[in-house]
């Protein structure tokens, strides 16, 4: 299929077999997979430093991240000011700081909302099967026809630019290709002989999807969830470079770049910082959604 | 194989009038009075009637649709109502510069991803797959104007060998200056990489475990016969299977990185047409990205049925 | 262990095209294959048998140096004089391919999907032989037509997904052969091929055995196979070599505990006997126990069985065992039990009655919401009776159309017609719409253990969801009978807490049949219960179904579905056989299996390959040659006329009679019976 939605990085591994078939052991490399590395322990504390400066900003920034000071205005990194100074004096280290809030609350509220209508449609479409799961389907295949940005652009731009409108927008773009995934791995359970025996019983749909279906497919979603917030970063950071969903002083990173991106001859520091807290976030987001994915494997994939 | 792609070029057709409409549904009933948007709060009750009659918005909406439709199809993708003149020229130059730029992303990234692709599959496991895969992670989980201003910073400032500008004056050609497409065309590229890489790695990796390698081992056939007559045939087809789809995010990408370098494409007029809300350029530019988005994927979808016997009856 | 203590057969006094001397594998921390040694003389088919874990393939890809991510712990493998690992990567292109190929168990995907299979069998022609793409395709041509492929010229242009089961096989074969190699090694040739198929394909290995000097080494789990195909057999148990010998004299007179347990196990077409199952599972390999490596499933083991190291003794010509009691093997251990015969259960009220069911599956359509395609009949008016207490079984081929019939009866799926009667009520809705007496009474059995259990339920919960179900039961009560129920399949408390993927097959298989019984229902329907389970695993579940259908307050009926002719012999008390859709005849087992009527049946039975048959018994005439038609276009009148090895002519394109043999045992032939018998005594 064309359009399957693959999450980056994730599938690669797991559709691979082991390399022996007979015989079953837990290789060296997976059981140290699931212990705790040296590299978590980086994880965990960048993804505590961006969850401090969601919760708490006021509590760790050194400044306000709006008021005016034009006796400082675009100064370079300094002891004082350790990520410098923008047109307005205003300190970017607190920018940055006050900025995780703007960007991250979207992107992780989208997230969830997209993954949550994705999951629900794609366990029905999955689960029922036929001329619903054909309906449901061509549906998010044609919500899926509007490139990601450009969908979320439109309907933040007709609904209002405001941050609420921006969680709808990445929600709505993501149910689709949520939709997706969560339909293929419901697909692959529901085909399983214990499917067909809850059916034998006599079972309800209820308790066919809830108790008998959604447990296998929420390794997957847990994973997809993750991933998505890193999507969702790099969709709602782009939607305010483009001046779409927040409105100045907000300090959100995108917005901040866009300002900065004209004094970047001269004045670098105001465009590589917010940059720089972006593609941590991300990359985090992304290196977390991987681990989530070694831990959650199923130890044993069964035939 | 003809029967198949027949059955995706019905659904092709289902999915375009499905777009369409959601399309014009946005732009025209969602919540929220059109003539606030464009005109803003200010506007007196008669600039917003003016506005009303000017863009049909007194007929009803499914009259309005179908003959928005007819009228796209005939090529009439009426007038913009901040420049007041037609669309259609105005939109075919952005196009024309907009398509330059993704075809050649496309063509500088299938090479350069499948060669990774199939390199990190071969060597699974190595320093040098470990290298390309977090590569990859990385690039992939970035947004494209980080990237873009990365590349500005370093080759338009820092070393001062490409422009940092992307500038075109109208009606000039980008290939009467070479120079501004190198750092747009690689930013699209980067973009597009991650994804192929994975999926072609993936699909090696499987085609390498596979059955019918190990019978070409064991028919004797050198490990190059082995790669790329077995695995490869294989392999690169679930990376084939999504060139629309990375060709449709591209195009979104398009939009920042025409933003970011402001290169004169069809996404830079789309983000100028939503700050001046000009909905007519808005639906049309929206429209043409979607049904560019859909065609690619049918012809992506077209090339890996023909290359792919198992789909042959 | 040196190879010095294992004498060679008289043929093996030549230089030996193969010699595995000493082998040990290990894939990390797990000893796969330890201290394997045989040789195979040029002309030689030595099979090895083992079920699965026993490290028989890991053998077969060694041969090849193919290790995969294994590696050589010990020994060495000389193929034609030369030492296989010490040739290195050129050196092993060069002899796979053409000294010594392989044939593969699932032909489907040991195929390039992607490449036409006259390509794939000339490339290595062009590879190893030099010639050029006219001659290599010359010889092609010439393969193809040696492995009796009709048409050789389109044949090659063809790709995998459209050829049979069979005739992939055969390709599979004429690639092996291109090369005339030295040593062909067949891993599991025919195991997932239809048994009729599976006839013809080994009649095709006899016959290249028989024409030329190529040794063969022939894995397989199964005994008959190997009785029929090899001149010596070798018995691999958890990666040991546990004896070996010339295939009559080792199957006749088994001297190792294992090897005896396997032909107990093995069902039996020829002769109803109680099967025993090899209680207890494979040793865990990365820890080999000290001592025999049989010791913890052996009943004649004692204290000197579990130290030290076993040696492998010569017993007779030819024959040895790596048992330190051989000689007790048999005095010792039980003579196999005929089967107890059952009562007639004629008298019997029925239980289930199916009339004239049909099922049809419509055809994707070309466009969502628009017209089908032709339908795939599944079912073509099926009639059928099971009384209480009795066990029928349905046997047939795939395709047969045996599997819709259960998921019918089970409420999976709804019949497009007829009717389904079970205690005189009519039951032909989905199982959701079934009362739920009819839900609690139905129960079924499922293929596949591994997947018929969800991964993140409990054996506790897994058992005790019926029992919430249907009787309602909560807390201490729902709890002792589930105990009750683990106890009756042979499970005990310990399992209540554990989770499906810490269970072994078998184990499953027992939770799952629990899960059936655990309401106590009258009719249970096993579709394939033990086809993805070992032959010495398959027993005990057959003995223990036997049992539960015994022991049952509801007088339990079976109606169980099999491709397996043994096991329906072994468990059935009647039969019914199917061919495309339809039932061709049914009858008592006994019966049908003494004096089979039908055409289909009889080819049915004479392509089963068994221990102890005659290769008279092989009847070669009985064949089934031709496809299977295509179920969206059954022929006309008799289904079976098209691959009839008795077909009359144009009579049997019109509605063959349905004749009656004697009380509750019919066919549906034009040949009239007496004449059918008169046929099968001069065949």
């Amino acid at each position: 299929m064309s359009t399957n939605d693959i999450p980056l990085v994730a599938e690669a591994e797991a559709k691979v077999p082991p390399a022996v078939t007979r015989g079953s052991r837990m290789g060296k490399a997976s059981r140290q997979t699931r212990g705790m590395l040296v590299s978590d322990v980086v994880l965990i504390a960048t993804l505590l430093a961006v969850v401090a400066m969601v919760l708490v900003p006021g509590w760790i920034a050194p400044y306000s991240p709006t008021e005016f000071n034009p006796a400082v205005a675009m100064m370079p990194p300094s002891w004082e000011y350790p990520f410098g100074t923008d047109e307005f004096g205003r300190d970017i280290l607190s920018r940055v700081i006050h900025g995780a809030r703007p960007t991250l609350v979207v992107a992780i509220a989208g997230a969830i909302m997209g993954v949550g209508l994705g999951t629900v449609t794609g366990l029905l479409a999955g689960y029922a099967g036929g001329r619903t799961d054909e309906v449901l389907m061509r549906f998010m295949d044609a919500l899926m026809s509007f490139p990601t940005l450009i969908l979320a652009t439109l309907i933040v731009v007709m609904l209002g630019s405001n941050p609420v409108n921006v969680i709808a927008a990445i929600g709505i773009v993501f149910w689709p290709r949520s939709a997706r995934i969560a339909r293929a791995v419901a697909q692959d359970v529901a085909q399983r002989s214990f499917i067909e025996a809850a059916w034998v019983r006599g079972e309800s749909h209820a308790y066919i999807l809830f108790r008998e279906l959604l447990p296998g497919v929420l390794n997957v979603v847990v994973v997809d969830l993750s991933l998505r917030i890193t999507y969702g970063t790099m969709l709602s950071a782009s939607l305010s470079y483009l001046g779409i969903g927040v409105t100045p002083p907000t300090p959100a990173w995108g917005l901040m770049v866009k300002d900065g991106q004209q004094f970047i001859q001269f004045a670098s520091w105001m465009v590589i910082w917010p940059c720089v807290a972006i593609s941590v976030v991300a990359v985090a987001a992304v290196l977390a959604g991987e681990r989530l994915r070694q831990i959650l494997a199923p130890t044993e994939r069964g035939n | 194989m003809i029967e198949l792609i027949i059955r995706r070029t019905g659904l092709l057709v289902l999915v375009l009038l499905a777009v369409s409409f959601m399309t014009f549904m946005i732009v025209n009933v969602l919540p929220g009075d059109v003539t606030a948007v464009v005109l803003g709060d200010t506007a007196s009750p008669q600039q917003a009637a003016l506005l009303r009659e000017r863009l049909g918005l007194n007929e009803p909406v499914l009259g309005r649709y179908i003959g928005w439709l007819a009228d796209m199809l005939r090529g009439n993708f009426g007038v913009s109502l901040l420049y007041n003149v037609p669309i259609a020229p105005m939109l075919a130059g952005r196009l024309l510069n907009s398509t330059i730029l993704a075809v050649l992303a496309l063509a500088v990234a299938i090479p350069v991803a499948m060669g990774l692709g199939v390199f990190a599959a071969m060597h699974r496991g190595s320093t040098a797959d470990r290298v390309i895969t977090a590569m990859t992670a990385v690039t992939f989980s970035v947004p494209e104007f980080v990237k873009g201003l990365a590349l500005i910073l370093i080759f338009g400032i820092w070393l001062q060998i490409l422009p940092g500008s992307s500038l075109l004056a109208p009606g000039q050609s980008p290939f009467s200056d070479p120079a501004i497409l190198v750092l747009p065309v690689a930013v699209v590229a980067i973009s597009m990489l991650p994804y192929f890489v994975q999926i072609t790695r993936a699909g090696m990796i499987d085609a390498f475990a596979s059955d019918y390698v190990r019978t070409a081992i064991l028919k004797g056939m050198p490990r190059h016969v082995v790669a790329l007559k077995h695995a490869l045939r294989n392999g690169i087809l679930p990376a084939v299977a999504v060139i629309g789809m990375t060709l449709g995010n591209a195009l979104g990408g398009l939009v920042v990185v025409e933003t970011v370098f402001s290169y004169s494409g069809i996404g830079q007029l789309m983000v100028s047409a939503i700050n001046a809300r000009d909905i007519p350029i808005i639906q049309s530019t929206v429209m043409i990205v979607a049904a560019t988005y859909a065609v690619g994927n049918l012809l992506a979808d077209v090339v890996s049925i023909a290359l792919n016997p198992r789909l042959r009856p | 262990m040196t190879i010095a203590m294992i004498p060679m057969p008289i043929a093996a006094r030549v230089a030996p095209t193969l010699a595995v001397e000493g082998l040990s594998i290990d894939y990390g921390p797990v000893q796969a294959v330890r201290n394997v040694s045989l040789a195979i003389a040029p002309g030689e088919a030595y099979g090895l048998i083992g079920e699965s874990g026993s490290g028989k393939s890991t053998v077969a890809y060694a041969v090849m140096g193919y290790l995969n991510s294994g590696r050589v712990s010990g020994g060495r493998v000389v193929l034609n004089g030369a030492d296989v690992f010490a040739m290195g990567e050129r050196g092993l292109e060069a002899v796979r391919g053409s000294v010594v190929s392989m044939v593969f168990q699932d032909p489907m995907n040991a195929l390039n999907p992607s490449i036409r299979v006259g390509e794939q069998i000339a490339e290595g022609i062009r590879r190893h032989a030099g010639l050029d793409r006219r001659a290599a395709r010359k010889r092609t041509l010439e393969l193809i037509g040696l492995v009796n492929l009709p048409d050789p010229e389109a044949i090659t242009l063809r790709y995998p997904h459209q050829l049979s089961g069979g005739q992939l096989q055969r390709i599979v074969i004429a690639m092996a052969l291109a090369l005339e190699p030295k040593l062909l090694v067949l891993d599991e040739p025919t195991t997932g091929l239809d048994v009729t198929t599976e006839a013809v394909i080994l009649d095709l290995i006899a016959d290249i055995k028989a024409r030329s000097n190529v040794a063969l080494l022939f894995i397989s789990h199964n005994l008959g196979v190997v009785a029929r195909m090899c001149d010596r057999v070798g018995v691999l148990y958890a990666g040991t070599l546990v004896e070996e010998g010339r295939t009559d004299d080792l199957l006749q007179r088994p001297h190792h505990p294992y090897t005896r347990g396997l032909i107990d196990a093995m069902p039996s077409v020829t002769a109803a006997r109680e099967m025993v199952g090899i209680p207890g599972r494979l040793p865990d390999l990365a820890q080999v126990p000290d001592g025999c490596i049989f010791q913890d499933r052996c009943v004649l083991a004692t204290a000197d069985c579990r130290h030290g190291v076993i040696p492998m003794e010569t017993i007779g010509p030819g024959h040895s065992s790596r048992c330190l009691r051989w000689r007790s093997c048999a005095t010792e251990l039980a003579p196999a039990r005929p089967a107890v015969p059952r009562a007639s259960l004629a008298g019997m009220a029925p239980r289930l009655e199916v009339a004239d069911l049909t099922r049809d599956f419509p055809g994707a359509p070309l466009f969502p919401f628009f017209r089908s395609r032709p339908v795939v009949q599944a079912l073509r008016g099926v009639s059928l009776d099971v009384r209480e207490g009795e066990t029928v079984a349905i046997v047939g081929e795939s395709g047969s159309g045996k599997s819709t019939f259960g998921r019918l009866v089970a409420g999976l799926d709804r019949p497009g017609g007829g009717r389904i009667l079970f205690d005189g009520r009519d039951i032909s809705a989905l199982a959701r719409a079934r009362g739920r007496d009819d839900q609690r009474d139905v129960q079924f059995v499922f293929q596949n253990p591994h997947s018929a259990l969800n991964p993140h339920h409990s054996v506790e919960a897994i058992i005790g969801r019926p029992l919430r179900l249907y009787l309602g039961l909560r807390g201490r009560a729902l709890r002792e009978r589930v105990l009750e129920i683990l106890t009756a399949v042979r499970l005990g408390e310990r399992y209540l807490t554990r989770a499906p993927r810490e269970l072994s097959g078998g184990e499953k298989q027992r939770v799952c049949i629990a899960r059936a019984f655990a309401a106590n229902p009258k009719l249970v329907i096993c579709d394939e219960p033990t086809s993805a389970l070992d032959i010495s695993v398959q027993a005990a579940i057959l003995q223990e179904l036997r049992r539960l259908q015994r022991e049952s307050e509801n007088q339990t009926s079976y109606l169980f579905i099999t491709h397996d002719l043994g096991v329906v012999r072994q468990i059935a008390d009647r039969v019914a056989v199917m061919y495309l859709g339809e039932i061709v005849e049914f009858g008592e087992t006994a019966d049908i299996f003494t004096a089979p009527q039908h055409p289909y049946t009889e080819a049915l039975l004479a392509a089963v390959p068994e221990i102890g048959r005659a290769e008279q018994a092989n009847r070669r005439d009985m064949r089934l040659e031709g496809p299977l038609p295509k179920p969206t276009n059954p022929p006309t009148g008799c289904g079976f006329h098209t691959r009839c090895p008795r077909v009359l002519g144009p009579l049997c394109e019109t509605m063959p009679p349905k004749q009656s043999k004697a009380e509750g045992h019919w066919l549906k032939c034009h040949i009239p019976i007496a004449q059918l018998r008169r046929l099968q005594e001069s065949g």
